[in-house]
């Protein structure tokens, strides 16, 4: 089905994100647009420190934008009070970070447990899911173990698991393969696609990876402030 | 609902056991101090209640009269009348045993053919020989329980001493009541028939009071107009108000200090829930992101609280008991030492405290939680840490916070000079000061150790800019642990201070008040009040010892002011010069001359003049054995003696409204070049062996006041020392709290190669800057402390004029205590993180 007979699941109106440091004001997004529909799975690029994260952290409703319009299956996260944009990103958006932000305090299966018990499943359902997600990440025997004690790559492959753990619709993924060998990262990118497609979601995948353009539905790069299509690289559907 | 957040706090707690275990150990210090206060003081309250129920009986009404009790012909003629009431006569007083631990006993001297209305045990629940107490003169029926522990067996001798003289009693038989509460009652009686009593008291011919039973208010009436001039008919429960009245002001004191360690103890637990946010705000804005809201994390902060207060609080309890059994002893003895006679055997435990206290220790920590509940509340979700601009925003709050510490500290100064005498503002304004300060300090450390940076600069080099740097860049941490350790160490700066200056205050009345060369007194069971009486004929041979130029005597006897029983003291004047007394109020040159010139002039206490709002010109009514006279009030003197006040006049003016002629001390002044020892030594030899007497020089007198006082400030001064102990823990938490928080930073110094040896060297000059400016912090305050506890609460409850004396050493002692806690604070955490492999610690988020 055609993306564009669905109402988009993000919609991104003129969105502007300055940050203040000091007196100095930087204008980070400027103007962006952006429509991302279910069943997409879309890159983005950009240079370092050109506002990839700042991007996805505004579509996540972690940070809110200068000015501009964020909107996510429908609903305005401007209009949204504090906790009905927290509730809606506990529901509908599953978050890779840049930096994993693992919680140190809970094992690697109670990390992937918590976005599952957050939205209410048994313990002993959401036990099982964690499991086996981490054994499609590779790290079944770990699942005891805290983060502190993995490597950056098993401690990415957990975000990974923690975010895909609710098959939320919405995933947004902050440079998912950055610690990992390309044996490990092809299997965690196949993941990714997989879960997207299968669940009919919508994934952002912020990458430097030139082997990730040619998976993706769709190609985004940020280019000084404002988001660019590349066409070229758009692929059929399956 | 979230048990895997549960599960992540329980886990950060227990990641840090000692500072879990140090903020458990300051809730359950604050909650034990508390605890053990009110237990101990409520036990000897209730003990002495239910001696004074186990002798009052079922009588509704009282006749009383008096300072020297009533005629027995007022019983005898009330029996006679045609509408007796039901009655009964009663001879009571003290005696301490003279065998065994020398226990205080309690004489009541009853008529066994009346008693029956009014006491179960006197019936003759009795084994041995009931019949003997009225044939046989000098017997007496003892508790089983007190004869088992004297060593006395039925039919035995009890050696007593009352007043300085020696007595036997013949134990005819042993009271075994049945059940534990009279058993408890009785236990420190002797029971006997009233001529006996009144033999060994010394008051023959005399009964305390008679007990009746009245129907009605008509009935009272009618008896209250037929009784003779000098009686009076009171209410029997009127008696245990007026203890619970006497002991207040000292009750609430020691009550407001307890409170001032629960205070410290919310400090702490403030300052540990701080740390877990602050420390935490990495995991809490993760926590943020993924998408838990404000409200859940304000619930988990405020429930993690809730688990450090209740398993706080338990212990607290349990401890509080243990303390309250040690402290039951000195709460008895001053208790002893001030109002009345009292033998505590066994603590009550009073569920109502108990519960009492739990809600307290949980409130307090809920309550100190509140703000750092707030904080986390407030956590944005982020993606990646940036510690340096939540460390620019707390930098740039110090101002504002310090403007609001300045308007709650104004708020707190509007409460103390707020011209009332009720106690709670005078709390609500201690507790702002606190609370001022404490908002004032992140401004006040920021701008102090960017100033100590250019000495420590110069002195340590990098590692000393480091120290003083930290102190400022992480301000969010260190103004809390500092505020916590200046609040802890003030409050015992804060109360040393007030002892020390109660205590001068007292050594300059003494030199005022004891003029007289040689003082002679018998002995008495309540040490300040000193009531006992001479045997007759002694006073004068005492006063004619050659090389006495002049002498005076003393009168301390009871009389009733509305009804109320009070000290008053008559003194003899016409034999000496001297009249060592301070007023308050009253001009010295008249006084004098208005007061041993009129019939009806007394001069009252500060004390009495503040509880009764009594001043020069009003009127006092008292009770005299010619009928209520109303007393004009001619002056207030100073006296630290007594918190509940007392009253004098002269003995010319005593003797005229009251029949009693006893003297309880007489006051020599040694001729010029007589040796005073000399006069002592022929004191004892005049006075003979008739009755024991205290014979004291001036000096030795003195002594043994300065003697009474320390012990009455024993429990504040173990109480201070509890307050010390929270404080140390405090120190030790908040520091040891901040340097185990850095040990990411410490792992990135010894990655770079500080050695161990270096490291230690940074974290005492860290903590030991810490506790500097902690202990210099709390000297200001523990001043200001001083001066509301001196000058605003200690005179609202006892009404004394204290003068304030800054003593050094107490202040010398904060600063060490907060530098040897802080130095022994950063013991820990330096050996840890030089032991610590640095790859490991570097992984620990
Ligand atoms: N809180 C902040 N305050 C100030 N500047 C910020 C803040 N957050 C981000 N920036 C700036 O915004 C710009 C974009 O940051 P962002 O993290 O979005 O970059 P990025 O594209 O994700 O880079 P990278 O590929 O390195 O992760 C950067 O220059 C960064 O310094
Ligand atoms: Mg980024």
């Amino acid at each position: 089905m055609p993306p564009s007979d669905t109402p988009p699941l993000v919609e991104l109106r003129d969105v502007t994100k300055a940050y203040a440091e000091g007196d100095t004001v930087r204008e980070v997004l400027s103007g962006v647009q952006l429509s991302l529909h279910r069943g997409e799975f879309v890159v983005l690029l950009g240079r370092s420190g050109s506002g990839k994260s700042t991007l996805l952290n505004l579509i996540s409703g972690i940070d809110v934008p200068t000015r501009g319009e964020v909107r996510v299956d429908g609903r305005n996260l401007g209009s949204l009070s504090e906790r009905e944009r927290t509730l809606l990103r506990r529901e509908r958006v599953g978050f890779i970070f840049q930096a994993f932000n693992l919680l140190p305090t809970l094992t690697v299966e109670e990390n992937v447990r918590l976005p599952l018990e957050l939205n209410g499943h048994g313990a002993a359902e959401s036990g099982a899911k964690a499991r086996a997600l981490l054994e499609r990440v590779g790290l079944r025997e770990r699942a005891r173990s805290f983060p502190d004690r993995l490597s950056g790559g098993e401690q990415q492959r957990v975000a990974v698991a923690r975010a895909l753990a609710h098959a939320p619709p919405l995933l947004l993924a902050d440079e998912p393969t950055g610690n990992l060998d390309e044996a490990t990262g092809r299997q965690v990118l196949d993941l990714l696609e997989g879960l997207t497609r299968q669940g009919n979601a919508c994934a952002l995948v912020v990458t430097h990876e030139p082997a990730l353009v040619s998976r993706a539905d769709r190609v985004l790069s940020m280019e000084g402030g404002r988001l660019v299509e590349r066409e070229h690289a758009r692929r059929e559907a399956r | 609902m979230r048990r895997l957040l549960v599960r992540s706090s329980l886990r950060h707690l227990g990641g840090h056991p000692w500072l879990t275990a140090l903020s458990l150990l300051g809730i359950a210090l604050g909650v034990a101090v508390v605890v053990s206060i009110d237990l101990a003081s409520g036990s000897a309250l209730r003990a002495f209640e239910r001696s004074t129920d186990a002798v009052a009986g079922r009588a509704t009404h009282q006749v009383v009269g008096g300072s020297s009790g009533l005629d027995e012909r007022v019983y005898r003629d009330l029996r006679l009348r045609r509408d007796a009431p039901v009655s009964a006569p009663v001879v009571e007083g003290h005696v301490q045993a003279a065998v065994g631990d020398r226990r205080t006993l309690t004489v009541l001297g009853v008529d066994p053919f009346a008693e029956a209305p009014f006491r179960d045990y006197a019936k003759g629940e009795a084994v041995g020989d009931v019949g003997a107490l009225l044939t046989e003169p000098g017997t007496v029926l003892l508790s089983a329980r007190a004869a088992q522990s004297l060593g006395i067996t039925s039919g035995g001798e009890l050696p007593v001493r009352v007043e300085g003289v020696e007595k036997r009693l013949r134990v005819a038989g042993l009271l075994t009541p049945s059940d534990e509460d009279t058993a408890r009652a009785v236990e420190a009686l002797v029971l006997t028939d009233v001529s006996t009593a009144q033999e060994v008291l010394g008051q023959v011919g005399r009964l305390t009071r008679v007990d009746l039973r009245i129907r009605d208010e008509a009935e009272a009436q009618r008896l209250q107009a037929a009784l003779p001039t000098g009686t009076e008919l009171v209410r029997a429960s009127a008696r245990a108000g007026t203890v619970e009245q006497m002991t207040r002001a000292f009750r609430t004191n020691l009550t407001a200090l307890s409170l001032l360690a629960l205070v410290v103890g919310m400090f702490l637990i403030y300052n540990t829930m701080t740390f877990s946010v602050v420390q935490r705000r990495g995991l809490l804005g993760r926590l943020r992101a993924v998408g838990i809201t404000r409200g859940e994390l304000f619930a988990l902060v405020l429930g993690e609280a809730a688990v450090l207060g209740a398993v706080g609080t338990v212990a607290g309890l349990l401890l509080g008991v243990l303390l309250a059994r040690g402290l039951v002893g000195l709460v008895t003895q001053t208790f002893n030492d001030l109002y009345f006679v009292v033998s505590v055997r066994a603590l009550a435990l009073e569920p109502f405290t108990l519960a009492k206290g739990l809600v307290l220790g949980l409130g307090a920590t809920l309550v100190a939680a509140l703000v750092p509940a707030w904080e986390a509340a407030r956590s944005a979700p982020v993606t990646t840490m940036r510690r340096s601009t939540l460390e620019d925003v707390s930098r740039s709050r110090a101002p504002r916070l310090a403007v609001l510490g300045l308007v709650v500290l104004a708020a707190g100064t509007g409460m103390l000079t707020w011209p009332t005498q009720a106690l709670l503002p005078a709390y609500g304004g201690l507790f702002s000061v606190l609370l001022g300060s404490a908002l004032l300090v992140p401004w006040v450390t920021e701008r102090l150790s960017s100033v100590a940076a250019l000495p420590l600069g110069s002195t340590f080099g990098l590692l000393g800019r480091m120290a003083a740097r930290s102190v400022r860049t992480s301000l969010s941490r260190t103004a809390v642990a500092l505020a916590a350790l200046m609040v802890a160490v003030a409050t015992t700066v804060g109360v040393g201070l007030m002892v020390s200056s109660f205590r001068g205050t007292v050594v300059s009345w003494l030199d005022t008040s004891l003029q007289a060369d040689v003082f002679i007194s018998p002995p008495s069971l309540v040490a300040r009040r000193g009531g006992a009486t001479l045997v007759p004929g002694l006073e004068e041979r005492l006063r004619s010892t050659p090389g006495v130029a002049a002498s005076s005597t003393l009168r301390v006897a009871s009389a009733r002011v509305d009804g109320v029983p009070t000290d008053l003291l008559a003194i003899d004047f016409t034999r000496t010069q001297a009249r060592p007394y301070r007023f308050k109020e009253g001009n010295p040159e008249t006084v004098w001359r208005e007061l041993e010139s009129s019939p009806d002039a007394l001069l009252v206490s500060e004390p009495f003049s503040f509880h009764r709002r009594v001043r020069v010109g009003d009127t006092v009514r008292l009770t005299t054995d010619r009928g209520p006279h109303d007393f004009r009030v001619v002056g207030v003197y100073f006296d630290y003696g007594s918190d509940v006040g007392t009253m004098l006049m002269p003995r010319t003016t005593y003797e005229r409204w009251f029949d009693d002629r006893g003297v309880s001390g007489v006051a020599l002044y040694a001729a010029p070049g007589q040796d005073v020892d000399a006069l002592v030594a022929s004191v004892r030899e005049r006075a003979g062996d008739s009755q024991a007497l205290l014979v004291r020089a001036n000096r030795s007198l003195r002594q043994a006041s300065l003697e009474v006082f320390d012990r009455t400030f024993t429990i504040t001064q173990v109480l201070r020392l509890l307050a010390i102990g929270v404080a140390f823990v405090g120190v030790l938490s908040a520091l040891m709290s901040l340097q185990l928080e850095r040990a990411r930073e410490l792992a990135v110094l010894r990655a770079t190669g500080l050695t161990p040896g270096q490291l230690w060297g940074l974290v005492s000059l860290q903590t030991g800057l810490l506790g500097l400016l902690a202990g210099l912090f709390s000297v200001p305050l523990g001043m200001a402390l001083a001066y509301v506890l001196v000058h605003v609460i200690n005179q609202r409850s006892f009404g004394w004029t204290l003068r304030l004396a800054v003593s050094p050493e107490t202040l010398v002692q904060a600063v060490l205590l907060a530098l040897v806690a802080s130095a022994l604070a950063g013991l820990y955490p330096a050996w840890k993180m030089a032991r610590a492999n640095p790859a490991l610690a570097l992984r620990e988020e």
